[in-house]
């Protein structure tokens, strides 16, 4: 490969950014595929294959064919209406040949011979495609047909030769160069106007988007100067650039949104290094520093490339995400094997790019293979077994806990969260009437609770401790502590749902058979649920069960009620008689009787005498 | 914007001059050049899948550089194109769907140019739609004989008719065709003076084993059959009987019935048939080399084989990688192409064998043996670059560009290798992309044998450069203990994973670089386990980063649970869906959470944050759901029940999918489109490319890829453009527009928003299958006209806003 020198390179990207062609001066034209980094083609023989079949030039092979320009031309058949129609590549060639390669079809198009003697020097288009322009050494520019390649017209620009040679996007101008720019309008073929000042033969030239540009730079000039059409006979702009030229490519946005608007100006340097330059107008572009795009400096310091320095050597402005950053598109690396790359630049953030390491020669595949042992050093695979992916920084959850009953109302201090949660206190108080849901969302909160215990937060216990909360909520509006009035007691019995009056009914039964509770005030809420919900708790299933207990339970105390009343009654009598008898024998006489009556609790057992008893109990502290 | 046809579905044809490859790709027949591989042009006119090409062949070197071809399609109708300009010359409308179709008469019309051009007599095999009611058992494919010259289909002319219609078979010098049927090869001999009412004669072969495929010979009376055993069948001398040529008919008839006729059978019309047995299972491709010396052959092992034909010895090129399916001889001797099964097209250099070009497609759908609870993801989207990652069967995962309609490059998920026919023991089952597509994690399920050996396995891959060249950056064993991956997810702005397991727990994974990313030191990131949590033990089923990342949610079955994944802190828990949730997404820039959950209640809920509850929801069953980055719009793609298919089927006209885009503060879907082939479909915004320099926000895409891998790029905001009638999903009806015809006069029923209000139980809404109350309700079951006049006006208001967005 020898050093490289991108000033003899081709490249044209397609217009989708798709393809990538790229000639290196041997007479081949490489495709390249951008998406996938591969050859999609090679062009090495276009004319030859042709030529054969006429019988004539023979003894030329790809080597004899040097070109000279090469454009990619989006052909816009017009009746389609996408994609196929088909993109050709206009190429120049030295002994003044124009040719058109059908790239996707892989055959030549057409073929304008002996179109510039001396040979083609630019080939330039407009925007809108309807026709090709190209320049030769012998100072005419030629119009030629895109789709058949006719010669259409042709005018004499220069007597010189033309170095290059720019048609606007709009196609109503042209500006040929070679050390003097003249810009013709392209209708009539009329000189416009005249710009001097460049030394030497201009390199490059391009028009801005809007036309109302020309960027040129010329071979061994160190800057790029912008020229306005319609302006002063001198440069309007010159960007200062540490090597001269070889690309430019430029977009200007005035008429777009408000935050793109400004000059855009991209150039690579003979060394392979990228320019990018913004500015809001002419004036302001004048002073801005540009960003650089490179090869990482660590990239080409070593030695590995045998001589060949991996640079960048085509780029495309591709479109703004951001304000005053655009995004290129750029072809770097090797130009055995370019890599493609996306790039956002932000202005004033220099980029460096790293070329990959995969083998140029092998197709990728088995390169991945080869490269493998280099590769493991950079890049080492980690494999975790299971113990490793075990150990987390935070093995175990912690929770956002906002479920305990007596947490529900206080203000959470935790974070953003914390005002969902307070919604869901909110909502299932307010928004939620029915009670169905309202029973959905504590079973959830229980659920959490499960989730503390299976995690090791709380102690492992029955299920039996979650059940007072539950029958907690379910108690609302119900007061076991003191007696409540008959209607008020069936409002509140009748305000609940029977599911969720059911559920009161077996954890009042529950309470008053484990005697947690005073049955002064339990049976008479069991009596107003058995009489206001007995409809559906007839319809249970697992109610008759309790219902049998209940009643066996009743009855049990139902027989000894009668005793228990004359007992009562005789201790009430016993009591007065001692209220009124001596006090020394009060104490004696009243510790025999507790004595008495808890023998005969524990002989009864039940709720019922319970209550007597405490009544008794209650009456006698009275009266003590 | 259209994509991902299946190239294989028809066998491709050559052109004359063998420059230009036509490939049947759905409705269209795309022509490619065989130098470069790239697609140049495409004949587009069909209604449904074309199923043949015939190019109409040269008759002398002059004419080598016309291009006329005829198709067929299933939409009924033959066409005459020419396809160098491409242009429609005519069409034959024959009403009855064509699956294959061969026309004699252009074939084997050698010197008498100064004739009058004959008529020319197409054969096709078709599916005959009338079927009698009467005869349940109708044998629905039929072969038909049809003018071409003057389009009429040959009146009454059934030459015969099997069980399901058959591919047709032609010599290469046009005198015959036949079909293989089960056990037989029905072989007609096509009349010299073809007309109307000509009959052809027919002959049958038999065999033993039902034959797959057959070839006949260029010019001696020789036909090659493969059967499903992999058994080669060559018959010599077919229909020296039937068929007689001149003179030599009462000799050949004498010989014949003095001679053994070895490997014949029974009484049927050959000299001769001989079995070559290499493939070991079923055939599917044979066919005779132009001069007749060779046979090609090749089946599901990937493996095209050359037979001798007078010798019987073989050459092989194997590593194709992929059964095979067509092989195709070019005019050109030196080329010829063979299609894979795997969506590609090679192009061989002939003597040779060697592969010049190749064009692959989308990777086809594939079937994967079922693994027991783990699901497999249909595809991963990359949202900025416009990518899909599909799994092959290869054990690789192709990434495939939608706006391109290329493929852009494979990566091997497991070092092993994968031969066509081999048992498949590792299935990579999840494929999850990052949003800016430069992480990749994979998990891979290796099949247990004999109930040991079974592990889970879960990748992370990093992408190298812009050509997506994943390279492995972490392996993790067995994450999840025994229990197989559910679900991963990458958090959209960090390098931050979760993965979710039916063990009742998620892991969240942090790639290391995070912290190194100053030392440029890129190289050395590996992922490690952040938090584990779990929920009751629970099965984790699904899982979702929010946009800004800040909450991760995890259903657990039922419930969804609601994380910081930073603090592994339990925030919230919503719930309670009566089906395990199966799939859950944050709609983009919006509080809403969508929860998809399927089974024998299917569900599609959406969530609010904010109140922590169901906002509203819908009795569907979802395929698939799709939120978009930057709008509180979401997409879903929604399958009838299939109870309520044949109701619907008018309704349906054959697109057995809707998808549905929804605001997800409102329950009325902004636009509606119909989809075909949805079951195992998908759908997903993708970022539109940035190369439009007008636009200073590029837009955001739908996509929807149905099952069979074809997609179609739209944007979803355009849903009242005329041309999105156009490129909607499945060859829609022209008559439909952005709406249902019910919808798009009344407004949403109110009956069909099933539960708006917010309640969390009961699935007692009137409508257990919206679609069918929405689309059969008669005139006289129509809501008062005051409810659908605020329905009615409260859609058209809707429609205006998604406009202005």
């Amino acid at each position: 490969m020898g050093s490289l020198n991108i000033r003899d390179l081709l490249t044209a990207f397609s217009p989708s950014l798709d393809f990538f062609a790229i000639s290196t001066g041997d007479g081949r034209i490489k495709i390249w595929d951008t998406l996938k980094g591969q050859v999609q083609t090679e062009f090495a023989d276009i004319i030859e294959s042709e030529e054969t079949s006429i019988y004539k030039k023979q003894e030329r092979g790809h080597l004899a064919v040097d070109y000279t320009c090469m454009k990619w031309f989006f052909l816009e058949a017009k009746k389609k209406k996408r994609k196929l129609g088909c993109s050709i590549l206009v190429l120049g060639t030295g002994s003044g040949d124009v040719l058109a390669v059908d790239v996707s079809a892989g055959q030549l198009k057409w073929r304008v011979n002996d179109c510039h003697p001396g040979g083609v020097t630019a080939i330039s288009f407009s925007r809108n495609g309807s026709c090709v322009y190209s320049a030769g050494s012998d100072g005419m520019v030629c119009q030629i047909d895109p789709m058949t390649g006719n010669l259409l017209g042709k005018f004499k620009a220069s007597t010189k030769a033309i170095s290059s040679m720019s048609v606007s996007p709009d196609g109503k101008v042209l500006a040929t160069a070679s050390a003097r720019l003249r810009i013709f309008d392209c209708s009539n073929n009329k000189k416009i106007q005249k710009f001097s000042g460049h030394p030497g033969a201009v390199r490059c030239l391009i028009f801005s988007e809007d036309g109302k540009y020309v960027l040129s730079s010329s071979v061994g000039e160190r800057y790029v100067a912008i020229w306005s059409i319609g302006g002063g006979k001198s440069a309007s702009c010159v960007l200062p650039m540490e090597h001269p030229a070889v690309f430019l490519d430029s977009r200007c946005i005035f008429s777009g949104g408000v935050d793109h608007a400004g000059l855009y100006v991209l150039a690579i340097s003979e060394i392979g290094v990228c320019y990018f330059w913004f500015a809001q107008n002419i004036e302001e572009l004048r002073n801005t520093k540009p960003t650089k795009i490179s090869m990482s400096s660590e990239e080409i310091s070593s030695k590995n490339h045998k001589g060949a320095l991996p640079t960048i050597f085509a780029a495309m402005l591709q479109g703004f995400s951001k304000p005053a950053s655009g995004q290129l598109f750029v072809a770097y690396g090797l130009l055995v094997k370019p890599s493609f790359q996306k790039i956002l630049v932000h202005p004033g953030t220099d980029i460096k790019l790293n070329s990959s390491h995969d083998g140029v020669l092998l197709p990728m595949t088995q390169s991945l293979a080869k490269s493998k042992k280099g590769r493991d050093s950079q890049n080492r695979v980690i494999a975790l077994d299971r113990a490793n992916a075990e150990d987390a920084l935070l093995p175990i959850p912690k929770m956002l806990d906002p479920h305990e009953e007596k947490k529900r109302h206080e203000t959470l201090s935790i974070d953003t969260d914390a005002s969902m949660l307070d919604l869901v206190d909110k909502k299932s108080d307010a928004e939620f009437v029915k009670s169905e849901v309202y029973i959905e969302v504590e079973t959830s909160s229980i659920c959490l609770e499960d989730q503390l215990r299976s995690l090791g937060i709380l102690s492992k216990e029955d299920s039996s401790t979650s059940e007072p909360k539950l029958s907690s909520m379910i108690f609302k509006g119900v007061d076991l502590e003191a007696s409540m009035p008959q209607k008020k007691m069936k409002a509140v019995v009748l305000s609940k749902s029977p599911e969720d009056a059911y559920k009161l009914l077996g954890a009042l039964v529950t309470m008053w058979q484990s005697r947690s509770c005073s049955g002064k005030y339990v049976i008479p809420w069991i009596y107003s649920i058995l009489l206001n919900h007995s409809h559906y708790v007839v319809s249970q299933e697992p109610a008759t069960q309790m219902l049998n207990s209940l009643v066996k339970v009743t009855k049990s105390r139902g027989t000894t009620i009668q005793s228990l009343l004359q007992l009562s009654g005789r201790l009430q009598l016993l009591m007065t008689q001692i209220h009124k008898a001596t006090q020394a024998k009060t104490q004696l006489e009243n510790d025999d009787q507790m004595d008495e009556s808890d023998a005969e609790d524990e002989d009864v057992n039940d709720i019922l005498y319970r209550e007597e008893d405490d009544e008794s109990e209650l009456s006698s502290d009275d009266d003590e | 914007m259209r994509g991902g046809k299946s190239y294989v579905s028809a066998p491709p044809a050559f052109s004359n001059d063998a420059k230009r490859l036509l490939v049947c790709t759905g409705a269209t027949v795309s022509i490619f050049s065989t130098s470069t591989g790239l697609q140049t042009s495409s004949l587009e006119g069909h209604k449904a899948l074309v199923t043949s090409i015939i190019v109409v062949p040269a008759s002398s070197p002059a004419s080598k550089v016309l291009c006329f071809c005829w198709t067929s399609s299933l939409d009924g109708t033959i066409r005459y194109w020419d396809f160098s300009a491409p242009e429609l010359m005519k069409t034959i409308d024959v009403k009855m769907p064509i699956y294959s179709m061969v026309i004699p008469s252009i074939l084997g019309q050698p010197a008498n140019d100064d004739e009058k051009p004959s008529q020319v007599f197409a054969y096709m095999s078709v599916e005959e739609t009338k079927v009698q009611e009467n005869k349940p058992k109708a044998l629905r494919g039929q072969i038909r004989k049809c003018n071409l010259t003057d389009s009429r289909l040959a009146g009454g002319l059934i030459l015969g008719e099997t069980q399901r219609p058959v591919p047709i078979i032609i010599s290469a010098s046009g005198k015959f065709f036949g079909t293989q049927s089960k056990r037989k090869l029905l072989i007609w001999k096509v009349p010299a003076k073809d007309s109307v009412s000509s009959v052809a004669k027919k002959i049958t072969l038999h065999h033993t084993k039902n034959l797959t495929v057959l070839a006949f010979h260029p010019t001696n009376r020789i036909v090659a059959a493969g059967d499903v055993t992999g058994r080669i069948l060559i018959w010599r001398g077919f229909g020296n009987q039937t068929f007689p040529i001149g003179d030599k008919l009462a000799n050949g008839r004498l010989i014949q019935h003095e001679e053994e006729r070895p490997g014949v059978r029974g009484d049927d019309d050959a000299d001769s048939c001989t079995t070559w047995h290499w493939h070991p299972s079923e055939v599917n491709v044979l066919s005779f080399s132009s001069d007749g010396a060779y046979l090609y052959s090749g089946g599901r092992e990937g493996v095209l084989v050359v037979w001798q034909l007078d010798t019987g010895k073989k050459k092989f090129l194997p590593r194709i990688g992929s059964p095979l399916l067509y092989f195709t001889d070019s005019p050109d001797p030196t080329l010829s192409s063979i299609s894979c099964a795997d969506n590609r097209i090679h192009i061989l250099k002939m003597p040779s064998m060697e592969i010049l070009k190749s064009i692959s497609g989308i990777k086809l759908p594939c079937s994967f043996p079922e693994v027991k609870e783990s699901p497999c993801s249909k595809f991963a989207f990359d949202y900025s670059a416009g990518l899909v990652a599909l799994r092959m069967e290869n054990y690789c995962i192709q990434l495939y560009s939608l706006f391109d309609d290329r493929e852009i490059s494979e990566i091997q998920v497991c070092e092993r290798n994968h031969q066509p026919g081999d048992d498949v023991t590792v299935i990579v089952t999840l494929v999850a992309l990052s949003q800016d597509g430069s992480m990749m994690c994979t998990t891979e399920v290796r099949l247990p044998e004999e109930d040991i050996g079974a592990l889970v396995c879960l990748k992370f891959w990093a992408s190298a450069s812009q050509n997506k060249s994943f390279c492995l950056s972490t392996i993790i064993y067995e994450p999840h203990r025994d229990a197989g991956v559910s679900a991963v997810a990458f958090h959209p702005t960090r390098n931050m994973a979760v993965s979710s397991s039916y063990g009742g727990d998620f892991k969240i994974w942090v790639c290391k670089d995070d912290i190194q990313q100053k030392s440029e030191m890129l190289q050395n990131s590996g992922w490690m386990c952040h938090a584990v949590g779990s929920y009751k033990k629970r099965p984790m089923t699904a899982v979702a980063f929010s946009a800004d990342g800040s909450v991760l949610a995890v259903a657990a079955e039922t419930v969804i649970t609601l994380w910081d994944p930073e603090k592994n802190v339990l925030v919230a828990i919503i719930g309670e869906m009566q089906e395990s949730i199966m799939n859950l997404s944050f709609v983009g820039k919006s509080e809403y959470l969508v929860s998809v959950s399927r089974g024998s209640k299917p569900r599609l809920a959406v969530w609010s944050m904010s109140k922590l509850s169901v906002s509203w929801s819908y009795k569907l069953h979802v395929e698939d759901v799709a939120c978009a980055v930057d709008s509180s719009l979401f997409a879903v793609l929604v399958l009838p029940k299939s109870s309520t298919v044949d109701s619907n089927e008018s309704i349906f006209q054959g697109k057995n999918g809707v998808i549905l885009l929804f605001n997800a503060t409102d329950p009325v879907p902004v636009a509606t489109w119909s989809a075909r082939e949805a079951s195992g479909g998908g759908v997903a915004f993708i970022q539109g490319n940035q190369s439009s320099f007008q636009q200073n926000v590029s837009p955001e895409f739908l996509v929807y890829m149905n099952g069979d891998h074809e997609y179609v790029v739209f944007d979803p905001n355009d849903s009242d453009a005329p041309e999105l009638s156009l490129t909607r999903p499945g060859h829609v009806v022209p008559e439909e527009t952005g709406q249902f015809g019910y919808a798009s006069i009344y407004g949403e029923l109110p009956e069909f928003e099933l539960k708006k209000n917010q309640s969390l139980l009961g699935p007692s809404g009137p409508s257990e299958r919206p679609w069918e109350t929405l689309f059969s309700g008669s005139s006289h079951n129509l809501p008062p006209l005051t409810k659908l006049c605020s329905a009615f006006l409260e859609s058209l208001l809707e429609k205006r806003t998604a406009i202005v967005e």
